[in-house]
């Protein structure tokens, strides 16, 4: 189900209080106020903020300078909005997720486009198994397999209804074949086919789809 | 609390879990203003007749759909990451991430709790100390050591819950090292970070 | 069109449109389109904005009705489709001019209930986009469209404290707003 809006359920603390808690100590006082201004504003717009403030984080801990640091976070913040943008075409519902708001940012980080995010998240799976395909997916590109391979493979693996476990054994997997001696996109398009023929002899027990209706609105 | 606030059990007022006779003498000004701020609000409903016969015109006619779709598009992000290959002339560097837990076994993990033990290894014979920053611990390489084993080998145990994590080797307190068998992504500083999915 | 009284529950007309039966989505719209226009207007300040975005919203709606898990709770479904399409715009106009936009809600209240009372409405209209985005939602769900607290969890998802905190939070501000007016 959909996980908790802007404020996560645990704190009672005022968003901005803790934002500062976990900025304090570890973030100058410049880069800090930036990041409070960016996620409280992306709070408010339904955006996870955890990949703002991780980002600051990670920026002075790397000692870069102020000003990349900047740059580096108006990045996240613009790669959520894409995210939740994506999802919006794809499943609307789904794009009120923090946690697969968090998720698309990191597959466009890695490569993916919104259009890739917005094919997932339409594939018809619950939103847990489409959070899992889509760092899947981004881990894939971040592995040396081009986007469209990628998305053969974890759609047929999603739309064959495999479990979660199955999605994320599928990076090792294509390493393993890649230290066989194939490239990425051949490792990946093989696990494809498998996956395709594997669903043809149709889903797990249990893990049947809802039956297709037989004059489906129109899609654009 | 601000003299500007309203007092919380006028603000308990404004919530409808008391009544103005409810409030002492002292905050009935204070009440009968939070009461006109509410009488204040517009709950016409909005009457958009037009819009039915509109929706319906859309649904049933794919080429009117365009001129009505007034949506915001999404600006498309694309950021071409060169992706990270085992190169044979970083052999000193190379380093190996065991899954212990699951054993091979296709099934996800399935401890109850969705936590993972996860070893990095980092063989790095040249180096003083070897630290492991990354999204799990605030990108603090201090905090997470690796222990020197011998043969030039580095190593850190550490248990982390499902999830998408980013992580970098730490060399000497000063230099940051990808982990180059795992996958890679762009950190925004112009480096690349390590990626563990889990 | 079939008869705009027919009083079938929403699960009942999803079911029948996904079986193919696309006029009966008319009594959906006709059911909600006017109640979600209101919290569309309050949250983004402005009539014509609002009806777009209920709209497109029943558009997207239409397109997506085969993911909606749930084809009894459509109206809890829909309303996060339209809500997301209120932030939509909010990111997109992010230099929207709230004052203009106020003026055009209240304008059309001078037909009726007198200049006073569509001065404080345009005032508090005023006011309430001054809010951030989350704190109008809960003001506006709450005191506009009259669910309770626990309601207005369910649907976002979140918890009755947090959304207490959210509140009290934006009737200060509303307070300072109106007074700043004045």
């Amino acid at each position: 189900m959909l996980t908790s809006l802007a404020l996560p359920l645990a704190l009672l603390l005022t968003q901005q209080q803790s934002i500062a808690d976990r900025l304090a100590g570890r973030v100058p006082p410049d880069i800090a106020a930036l990041a409070t201004e960016l996620a409280t504003d992306a709070a408010g717009r339904g955006l996870p903020i955890d990949p703002i403030i991780q980002k600051a984080i990670e920026g002075s801990a790397k000692r870069v300078p102020a000003e990349r640091v900047g740059a580096a976070m108006r990045l996240v913040v613009t790669q959520l909005d894409a995210a939740a943008g994506g999802l919006r075409d794809g499943n609307a519902a789904l794009s009120a997720d923090t946690v697969a708001i968090a998720a698309g940012a990191f597959a466009l980080t890695a490569g993916l486009s919104g259009r890739d995010i917005a094919t997932l998240a339409r594939s018809g799976s619950p939103p847990a198994e489409v959070i899992v395909g889509l760092r899947v997916a981004g881990t894939l590109v971040a592995l040396g397999v081009p986007a469209s391979e990628t998305m053969t493979l974890v759609t047929g693996t999603l739309q064959a209804g495999r479990p979660a476990g199955e999605l994320l054994a599928l990076p090792g997997r294509v390493q393993a074949e890649v230290a066989k001696g194939v490239t990425p996109a051949q490792a990946a398009a093989g696990l494809a086919r498998a996956a395709a023929a594997q669903a043809r002899r149709g889903p797990p027990p249990g893990r049947g789809q809802p039956p297709p209706h037989p004059t489906p609105p129109p899609h654009p | 609390m601000s003299k500007r606030d309203f007092h919380p059990l006028v603000k308990q007022l404004l919530d409808g879990d008391i009544t103005i006779a409810d409030l002492p003498a002292e905050l009935r000004s204070e009440g009968e203003e939070a009461l006109r701020l509410l009488a204040a609000v517009d709950r016409r409903p909005l009457q958009l007749p037009e819009v039915t016969a509109r929706v319906m015109a859309t649904i049933g006619d794919p080429s009117r759909r365009k001129f009505w779709r007034r949506v915001i598009e999404p600006r498309e992000i694309r950021i071409r990451v060169r992706p990270w290959l085992l190169a044979p002339a970083l052999a000193a560097a190379a380093a190996l991430v065991l899954w212990l837990g699951r054993s091979g076994s296709p099934a996800p993990s399935s401890d109850l709790s969705g936590l993972v033990t996860v070893r990095f290894v980092l063989s790095a014979p040249d180096a003083h100390d070897v630290g492991l920053a990354g999204t799990f611990n605030q990108w603090d390489a201090s905090a997470t050591p690796l222990v020197r084993t011998g043969a030039g080998l580095w190593t850190a145990t550490i248990t982390l819950p499902a999830g998408e994590h980013q992580y970098a080797f730490v060399v000497d307190g000063e230099r940051w090292v990808p982990d180059p068998a795992a996958p890679a992504v762009d950190d925004g500083f112009g480096r690349r970070n390590s990626v563990l999915t889990l | 069109m079939r008869s705009e009284t027919e009083a079938s529950p929403d699960g009942e007309i999803v079911r029948a449109v996904l079986a193919g039966d696309r006029e009966r989505y008319a009594v959906l719209v006709e059911r909600y389109r006017d109640r979600y226009a209101r919290y569309a207007a309050r949250m983004l300040g402005s009539a014509d904005a609002a009806e777009d975005a209920v709209q497109d919203a029943f558009v997207r709606a239409y397109d997506q009705l085969a993911q909606c898990r749930d084809p009894d709770k459509f109206v809890g479904w829909f309303f996060l489709i339209l809500r997301n399409r209120c932030f939509a715009e909010r990111r997109r106009n992010r230099t929207s001019a709230p004052i203009e936009a106020a003026n055009a809600v209240a304008a059309a209240d001078r037909a009726d209930g007198g200049a006073e009372q569509s001065e404080q409405r345009r005032a508090l209209q005023h006011a309430l986009l001054e809010l951030t985005p989350d704190q109008r939602e809960v003001f506006v769900l709450k005191h506009v469209e009259g669910l309770s607290y626990g309601e207005i969890a369910e649907r976002l998802s979140t918890s009755v404290p947090s959304l207490k905190m959210r509140m009290h939070r934006a009737y200060d501000r509303l307070r300072e707003q109106l007074r700043e007016q004045t």
